[in-house]
């Protein structure tokens, strides 16, 4: 059975998330709060243009591993879930299809549409996203950037190769290292990114 | 809390990948993302980041409130549009937040829940310090959005936080 991500984005996507007695979002393992994208956009994007250059370097590296801390345990969260087991399991046949569906999981979450353009299996991962918001908005305000702004997807890239291929969790986190090879912000007409073993 | 009298639109477009709340583009994020970021924002040398974190929430909702209540006119009564901005703030997953306390000069809000206390709490552990910077920039925005005022006109500082021990998170706002 291949993967059908259509409908694991329509099961995800639907309905509301349970919020304890307090209003508090609590799923697959993880606290969960809706925010506007401008706010993620201001804020990282005015911090790294008012930092010192290795101010804002070592911030967009804690970015990278806040952000797969966030993907490697909420997709192993949403994975161990029942729901999971229902529906998506039942897709899932070799480790290649589970990055598949991981992927197409990551399309509910408001942040753009990712899809895969190669897999090695247990090697390489490379992804594709044509509407990532940051990017347009850093040449709006900015003009072109000198290297790829796709913090998100760079680790969520890395975040699918870790769970699959790395050892089990949670110890398989930074397995794989991800780089962003085109962006928008730097004049490309879409954002790519390719995970690779972490050698170091 | 009756959730049936403001709306806060929330669609999805799945070709896309895209969440819009009242019209806005967002997006849902975990608290290992959440506090990573504060936590990066608090850590850095040489620049305000906390302080650029609790203005650019300010902005942000000076601008997402205002627009709101462009799209609702029916809210004509103060009490009425802090009792949105309330909604507003629990339909995004932040918690629970009074704001019944605050007027034009500024006055005292209380959070019972708070949801950087509990990301915080699960990311990181107990700390001795305030963490809920995010509701400081917020009541600023929507305060301003409410009273017709610039960005910048009100300081809210939160004076006690269920983090380090309170039973509720307490905001005093005043007139800059």
């Amino acid at each position: 059975m291949a993967v059908d991500a259509k409908k694991i984005i329509s099961v995800y996507s639907a309905g509301e998330l349970p919020r304890d007695k307090k209003g508090i979002i609590g799923v697959f393992g993880i606290y969960a709060a809706y925010n506007y994208n401008e706010f993620f956009y201001k804020i990282v994007s005015r911090t790294l243009t008012q930092a010192s250059k290795e101010e804002a370097e070592r911030l967009e590296s804690q970015l990278y591993k806040a952000v797969l801390d966030c993907a490697y345990y909420t997709f192993h969260g949403a994975s161990a879930s029942m729901l999971w087991r229902e529906i998506v399991s039942p897709m899932i046949e070799t480790p290649e299809d589970e990055i598949y569906a991981l992927v197409a999981f990551t399309n509910v979450f408001g942040i753009g549409y990712l899809k895969v353009i190669e897999l090695v299996p247990g090697e390489k991962l490379v992804t594709r996203v044509h509407n990532a918001y940051d990017p347009g908005r850093y040449l709006e305000e900015y003009g072109p950037q000198p290297r790829g702004r796709c913090y998100m997807f760079r680790a969520c890239t890395a975040s699918y190769m870790d769970l699959v291929y790395g050892a089990p969790f949670p110890k398989g986190i930074g397995t794989f290292k991800c780089k962003e090879v085109k962006c928008r912000s730097m004049g490309d007409k879409y954002c790519e990114f390719i995970a690779t073993k972490n050698l170091k | 809390m009756n959730l049936s009298k403001y709306i806060f639109n929330k669609k999805f477009f799945p070709e896309e990948n895209l969440i819009s709340i009242c019209g806005v583009l967002a997006s849902l994020h975990c608290h290992h993302f959440n506090c990573g970021l504060l936590k990066a924002l608090e850590e850095l040398n040489g620049i305000d980041g906390l302080g650029l974190f609790i203005k650019t929430t300010e902005e942000v909702y000076l601008q997402a409130f205002s627009d709101y209540l462009k799209q609702h006119r029916e809210l004509k009564t103060i009490a009425d549009k802090l009792q949105a901005a309330s909604e507003m703030y629990y339909a995004f997953g932040f918690g629970e937040l009074d704001l019944s306390g605050l007027n034009e000069q500024g006055g005292i809000a209380k959070a019972i829940s708070s949801y950087y206390v509990t990301a915080w709490l699960a990311k990181y552990g107990r700390r001795h310090s305030p963490v809920c910077y995010f509701t400081c920039g917020f009541i600023a925005g929507i305060l301003e959005s409410i009273f017709n005022k610039p960005k910048g006109h009100y300081r809210v500082k939160e004076v006690e936080c269920l983090m380090t021990g309170s039973d509720f998170c307490k905001f005093k706002v005043e007139e800059i």
